[in-house]
């Protein structure tokens, strides 16, 4: 066996710096470019069409920008050294590479660089993660049933089920029940980035807060059977009035009208109950700039800088009723930009309001107004 | 350098070739490791069932379960299982001094005992018969059912399959393929029988007691 | 040193038998204990299942040529695919790394005669053929259509190809725990003198930790597909809702051993790229003990990942978090692993012969596919990308890009060792860059249409995914076609390709010390070893070796042929 003097050593080999600083330079240009562009928005026409999906393509977007550079440094290394470092024709055959076994600093480096880069992708997941626990909903609750093929969507109040089309008001908070009537469906919808399983014996909820108004797909992403490829709902986020029109127009369909109010019948301490349970939540009774959400509704018959309802009606007991009846929404920017139309109220079938309830609460605010 | 390392090899080497039963022991020593592993992926299958058991009486309120008709499903009767466990763990003792008796080379008393071994084990197996046959719930009609059979039915199983392994050992040792240095396959046998009882003991502790 | 090694030669002759060699057709190369033997007839068998599991994803990729689907009917298709995917990962990947390679390589590496109990490895070997024809005679009776996870309710609903199923991934199951017991206690106590721990070749290293996953983690599929075949076919409840039964049941269980079961597919890859890129450097492995180490670590913890597949299932939220973060910490051992081979390649002399190009490819795409596991690893990207072709994408390039490249790379580098014959580098080379070039046209746009929303199982999909599911379609075809410059390389080396010496690469490891391909005994003396193999420029590590290549037949010592083992 002959034996061979290893090379001298050669440095970090031809051109290890000019290589790793260009790879940093790519690394850089594509990490702004990943974080400036709305990556799911232009390449994949998805918008982010409810809250939470912006959080999750923040989340998306680190992970693209921790990502990348990983992988544009191993698969330049790759390549560089392969280049750098192959057997040339002038070398004889029994040459051999730098006989080094280990670098202890260097292998140091290396766990504790991507330690932190992990951690710190675990820390913005978890944040992400609670973000999602935390999403508000609730104030329009309504159950998703999945079937062989079809998806069954149940209104609070509405009788008869619709099928394969929900729709849903913007800027309203929704919680979504998911179950199946049969075997495991999942409802996603990629343009919310919200997925859960509908699974038979268990429910699970999914809350999210719709934004942008459009038609977006319901998809199924649990093989169910034959047809699940076709099966596919459509998801409306509606205007809080184009919601308010569909809803009523299926609750005339199925011989539930609404009728009239009966305002006189309205008692305020059930009224203010109610308050507590449906409308505290963004509106407080002191006065109008005691704003959560909405404004403060203590003086509403009784404010000399606020003479009219939002509605432009006078205070009365008829104006009042009428936008609880059909909620109010203001100028509408979810075309283009994300974020919440300004000024949206649910209306009676997003609330989930009776001719009773509007009736008591009508009495309660206008008891507000009385007693200053 | 060399010439130390190829000293010291030499010496590992002359100590793990030392005897003339090196080649037993080191056949055994891989038997008995071989045997050891192939018990603890059957424990790993036990626990696959027990985790299941788990989490089906897990998931719902009431346990025993209430069935279709509205009606709780009775516990299972501790007294005749606590009777049955104990004829299984009297075959585990007897097992135990079947093989003192083979390492004392006492031919005739180790007889006795396999056949005491292997006659408790058929009663413990028509124990487990009649109790399929007394208890209140069905395989099919509820998941206590569905565990309770599916779980002692693989022991029941696993006992059967020692029952017919410990007969098997009786006839070979009667016929001289064991010695008294050589007797691998009885410490198999031992070894099986007792992880047979183990894992019953922690069915019974499952179903009856929990 | 002549004379050391003789008195080694005497020394370990004295007790070490060498049976007589098998003598017939049938003992000899059907029902043969010879690990080598049985390596090559998995290897075989295993590469005519990928022929057709391949062919099947052929059928599904044409059918996804059109957004309307049409090539085969609905029920068909799901059929397909999910023998594809069953087969794929029972039938090819898994006998072909460990019942293949592991039979094969393994016991030569460390310098044995065979594995533990060759008795086992032929019961093990036989009952995979006849798992498969179980499988994949499904077809005639209506195949498994959930895929190749099977989810109840509807597995237990679906066609009485289900209950094959679960049959034979019962039985490949025991199969595959035996190999695994088989392969423990070879590793663990048939090493040749002075081969501690620390001096085992790296692949011995990732079969022992295979081993352990194999046979500890089988056993909850092998009870998972009985509890299922035990519902289909007697009604027991485990996993009906109506009688208490949950059928998140099955996920934990089921999952509970897949997880391990990628890296059964994977660290056998592992280990065959850490022989390869070394050799064909010409230089020691970059930290050898944390790739032996960390092979370790991540058998262990991928354990304790099983519920990141069940995200959207329905988990109590507060359970995602420790399946997260656990998750992505496998990525730190994953990682270091990439860089040292990476730094094994950096100051190297490197020849790129074709398995030195399966392995830098496989470094390439298999970091891909590590990477866009994070984004599935966390829950709210995940909430998102599960169940779509997202994750089709990441599968791919991870089992494809890891473990058939591993495999390709493993094939090219041994061929010479089992066969005695070279392969056509050339023809080689053509196969490496047709390969992986249509395979990543085949499987990188899966991602985005998995973002965009395309959900997987599907057998038509929305008019707005045509364009990419035609691209990946005709790369599918690039794809499979060049796996014939593979096959046809094959057959030419075996009918009439150069005789090779023993050690055409310049290896160090011990089966290169022995002729190729080894006679049946494999190691006239066993040897004893000093040294861990990878230092180019030294002599080898290796004392007892000489008599390996004489030409001259064995003898121990006392002049006559030792009798066979007890």
């Amino acid at each position: 066996m002959a034996q061979v003097t290893a090379p001298q050593k050669q440095g970090l080999g031809p051109g290890f710096w000019p290589v790793t600083i260009g790879l940093t330079i790519l690394n850089v240009i594509i990490s702004w470019y990943i974080i400036v562009t709305p990556i799911f928005d232009t390449f994949l026409h998805l918008p982010e069409a409810a809250a939470p999906a912006g959080d999750v393509d923040a989340l998306f977007t680190y992970l693209s920008v921790v990502g990348n550079a990983i992988f544009v440094y191993v698969a330049g290394y790759i390549i560089y050294f392969s280049i750098a470092w192959r057997r040339r024709a002038s070398d004889p055959p029994d040459a051999i590479g730098i006989q080094i076994h280990d670098n202890p600093r260097l292998e140091l480096w290396w766990t504790i660089i991507p330690s932190i880069l992990i951690i710190s992708v675990g820390i913005f997941s978890v944040k992400i993660w609670m973000n999602l626990q935390n999403q508000i909903g609730d104030v329009l609750t309504m159950e998703s049933i999945g079937h062989q093929f079809k998806y069954e969507f149940r209104y609070p109040r509405l009788k008869q089920s619709v099928y394969n089309e929900a729709h849903i008001p913007v800027g309203t908070p929704v919680t979504m029940q998911v179950t199946s009537g049969d075997v495991i469906h999942s409802f996603w919808v990629p343009a919310v980035r919200l997925k859960a399983d509908m699974v038979p014996g268990l429910v699970q909820t999914i809350r999210f807060t719709p934004e942008r108004i459009g038609k977006y797909p319901i998809v199924c992403t649990e093989f169910c059977g034959t047809q699940h490829a076709n099966m596919v709902g459509v998801l409306y986020i509606d205007s809080q009035q184009d919601f308010g029109r569909w809803l009523s127009a299926q609750f005339k369909a199925q011989g539930q009208g609404a009728g009239p109010v009966n305002l006189s019948q309205g008692q305020a301490t059930a009224g203010q109950q109610l308050f507590g349970q449906k409308c505290s939540a963004c509106h407080s009774v002191g006065p109008f700039s005691q704003k959560i959400v909405g404004p403060g509704l203590g003086y509403l018959a009784d404010d000399p800088d606020h003479p009219n309802l939002v509605t432009g009606e006078k205070p009365t007991g008829e104006g009042i009723s009428h936008v609880l009846i059909n909620g109010y929404q203001g100028p509408d920017n979810s075309q283009g930009k994300s974020g919440p139309s300004l000024g949206v109220m649910p209306n009676r079938q997003a609330n989930g309001l009776s001719n009773g309830d509007i009736a008591n609460l009508t009495a309660y605010l206008l008891s507000l107004s009385q007693k200053k | 350098m060399a010439v130390s390392a190829i000293n010291a090899s030499h010496e590992a080497v002359r100590a793990r070739y030392e005897s003339v039963d090196s080649v037993y022991r080191e056949t055994r020593d891989l038997r008995l490791l071989g045997f050891v592993l192939f018990l603890i992926s059957d424990v790993v299958i036990f626990s696959a069932f027990i985790f299941a058991y788990l989490y089906l009486r897990n998931s719902v309120p009431n346990w025993p379960p209430i069935n279709k008709d509205g009606v709780q499903l009775p516990r299972f009767d501790v007294a005749f299982a606590a009777i049955n466990s104990c004829v299984l763990f009297g075959s585990g003792a007897t097992m135990h001094y079947a093989m003192e008796s083979w390492k004392k080379l006492n031919r005739s008393a180790f007889n006795l005992w396999m056949i005491a071994t292997i006659f408790l084990g058929l009663c413990f197996l028509g124990g487990q018969a009649y109790e399929y046959h007394s208890v209140a719930v069905t395989w099919q009609g509820s998941t206590m059912g569905a565990s309770f059979f599916t779980l002692t039915g693989l022991h029941g199983f696993h006992v059967f399959v020692g029952v017919i392994y410990l007969i098997v050992l009786f006839l070979q040792a009667n016929r001289g393929v064991y010695t008294g240095s050589k007797y691998f396959g009885l410490t198999a046998g031992t070894l099986y029988w007792h992880f047979v009882d183990v894992i019953w003991v922690a069915l019974f502790y499952l179903f009856y007691l929990m | 040193m002549a004379v050391a090694a003789a008195h080694a030669g005497a020394i370990l002759g004295d007790h070490d038998h060498i049976h007589p060699e098998p003598q017939g057709f049938i003992r000899k190369y059907v029902f043969s204990l010879d690990a080598k033997v049985i390596g090559v007839q998995y290897m075989v068998t295993a590469f005519l299942f990928f022929i057709i599991a391949g062919l099947l994803a052929e059928i599904v990729r044409t059918q996804l040529l059109s957004p309307n689907g049409g090539f085969v009917s609905n029920d068909t298709y799901n059929g397909v695919y999910s023998i594809h995917g069953s087969a794929m990962v029972w039938m090819v990947i898994i006998p072909m790394m460990t019942g293949g390679f592991g039979n094969f390589v393994m016991p030569l590496q460390i310098g044995a005669r065979d594995v533990a109990f060759p008795w086992l490895n032929l019961i093990s070997f036989w009952l995979f053929p006849v798992s498969a024809l179980i499988l994949f005679s499904s077809f005639f009776v209506g195949a498994p259509d959930a895929g190749w996870t099977e989810y109840p309710p509807i597995s237990v609903q679906g066609p009485p190809g289900t209950s094959l199923w679960a049959l034979a991934i019962f039985l490949i199951g025991i199969s595959s725990t035996m190999t695994g017991l088989n392969f423990m206690v070879t590793i663990m106590k048939m090493r040749a003198p002075g081969m501690t721990f620390t001096r085992m070749p790296l692949f011995v290293w990732a079969s022992l930790a295979t081993a352990l996953l194999n046979m500890v983690a089988t056993a909850a599929l092998s009870a998972a597909t009985a509890a299922l075949f035990i519902e289909r076919t007697f009604d027991v409840p485990f996993f009906d809702p109506a009688r208490g039964g949950s059928p998140l049941l099955w996920q934990h269980m089921f999952w509970f051993y897949s997880h391990p079961a990628v890296y059964i597919m994977i660290l056998p890859a592992f280990g065959i790229v850490s022989e390869i890129l070394p050799t064909f450097a010409r230089k020691p492995i970059f930290g050898y003990k944390m790739i032996a180490f960390s092979s370790i670590a991540i058998a262990l913890l991928g354990f304790m990942v099983w519920a990141h597949h069940m995200f959207t299932s329905g988990l109590a939220p507060w359970l995602q978090l420790p399946f997260m973060l656990l998750t992505m910490v496998i990525a730190v051992p994953t990682g270091i692993k990439i860089f040292s081979w990476l730094a094994t390649l950096w100051g190297g002399k490197i020849e790129f012969t074709p398995a030195m190009l399966f392995s830098i490819g496989f470094l390439l795409v298999f970091t891909f596919g590590g990477l866009t596991g994070i984004f599935l690893s966390a829950v709210p990207t995940d909430l998102h990308e599960h169940g779509t072709y997202f994750v089709v994408g990441h599968i791919h390039y991870v089992l494809f890009g890891g473990s058939v490249f591993g495999l390709y790379a493993g094939l090219y580098y041994w061929w010479p060792k089992i066969t005695g014959r070279l392969m056509n580098a050339k023809l080689g080379v053509w196969h490496f860059w047709t390969t992986f070039l249509s395979f990543n046209a085949t499987f990188l746009p899966m991602h985005w249409l998995g973002l965009a929303g395309m959900p997987r199982r599907v057998a038509q999909y929305r008019p707005e995914f045509q364009l990419w599911n035609d691209v990946e379609t005709i790369a599918s075809y690039v794809l499979a076609l060049s796996t014939l410059l593979f096959i046809y390389n094959a057959i030419e080396s075996l009918l009439r390709g150069p005789k090779s010496p023993p050690n055409p690469w310049n290896a160090r490891t011990l089966e290169w010390q022995i002729s190729s391909p080894p006679p049946y005994y494999n190691f006239k003396t066993i040897p004893a070893v000093l040294k861990n193999p990878y230092d180019f420029g030294e002599p080898l590590p290796y004392i007892g070796l000489d008599r390996e290549l004489d030409g001259q037949p064995p003898g121990n010592g006392h002049g006559e042929p030792a009798p066979a083992h007890a």
